[in-house]
């Protein structure tokens, strides 16, 4: 196949045709697509393990909460195409999270009981 | 520097290459932002009533209920049964993100068996829901548990819970509506604003699922 027809074909289809997972720069014969869904797999079990078979250390909860993080943001990269689409979608997330983030704080730090 | 303008839209790009399809191009920019919005406006809700349920928690009673909710639900129905609700989600992205892919490439069959797995997923989840909180409400666990041990957990445990539940459902109703769609052949490798938007959505009830269950269920 010449390169203009690929090119030509590339621009049709809407999308590029090598989406092959890569990961520390080695390519996997797989889509990115299933790359990141084995990731989340793996990740899952392993916040899994830290929760009931670890026994729980003072790092468990926050590193769970990490994982977690990046999990979500790694569905919100690759699934919800921020990585190709513009940055200003990713507002509509930030924002309303960083307002909810302080209103927690502030709860937080308001007495629980009233003496 | 980030570029911040809306024109960065692969869509809109590559549609300028060819003859006739700006009003594509415009009207898949148009939606997506019209689906950030809805979004956020979720995330807003998602977050206020998980962060009801974290000020519950790490106060000074929140902690002992929560310990007692987690022994019940580790006798039944276990933290597998949300563990496989967990991964039936997982699979549902994937499966929905691999259709938006095969129609991407002009494959509408492809389109939409991925879409009836990623609904069939979903209604597995909301029947697997059921059983939970049918189990839950057995062992004590009420909307209200008005002078004993649990009480105020309820509440905080049923309503993020419920309300992604619910998303689940409009998500499913919305998927076969896709596969209907494209059963007509309303979609192509130039006009998938819809199977985006869609998957947006999707996406977005993955996403708060994954917060729940570290949140909920693990921590």
């Amino acid at each position: 196949m010449s390169d203009e027809k690929h090119n030509a074909e590339s621009h049709d289809s809407g999308h590029d045709h090598n989406d092959n997972f890569k990961l520390f720069g080695r390519e996997f014969p797989l889509p990115v697509y299933t790359g990141v869904f084995i990731i989340l797999g793996i990740v899952t079990l392993f916040e899994l393990a830290l929760a009931e078979i670890i026994p729980r250390g003072g790092l468990t909860v926050p590193l769970m909460l990490i994982l977690s993080i990046g999990k979500a943001a790694l569905v919100v990269w690759f699934y919800m195409h921020l990585n190709k689409d513009s940055r200003i979608f990713a507002a509509a997330l930030i924002i309303p999270v960083v307002m909810v983030l302080i209103t927690t704080w502030f709860l937080t730090i308001v007495p629980t009981f009233a003496y | 520097m980030t570029d911040m303008s809306l024109e960065k839209a692969p869509v809109a790009a590559e549609a300028a290459h060819g003859h006739g399809h700006d009003h594509f191009a415009e009207r898949s920019n148009n939606l997506k932002l019209a689906m950030w919005l809805l979004l956020a406006s979720e995330v807003v809700i998602f977050a206020t009533i998980i962060s009801v349920y974290v000020v519950f928690r790490v106060g000074p009673d929140g902690s002992k209920v929560v310990e007692q909710v987690h022994e019940i639900i580790r006798e039944w129905p276990g933290i597998w049964l949300v563990t496989i609700n967990t991964f039936l989600l997982l699979t549902s992205s994937w499966c929905m993100v691999m259709g938006l892919r095969e129609i991407q490439r002009d494959n509408r069959q492809g389109l939409i068996r991925w879409i009836m797995a990623t609904a069939v997923l979903g209604i597995v989840f909301v029947a697997l829901q059921y059983v939970e909180y049918t189990e839950l409400s057995h062992n004590g666990i009420a909307l209200f548990n008005q002078g004993n041990e649990l009480d105020g957990f309820g509440m905080r445990f049923y309503a993020p819970t419920a309300f992604h539940g619910a998303h689940v459902i409009v998500g499913v109703l919305w998927a076969l509506f896709v596969a209907w769609n494209a059963k007509r052949g309303n979609y192509s490798a130039k006009n998938y604003a819809g199977v985006e938007v869609f998957g947006l959505y999707w996406h977005f009830v993955d996403v708060v699922w994954i917060v729940l269950f570290t949140v909920i269920y693990l921590v």
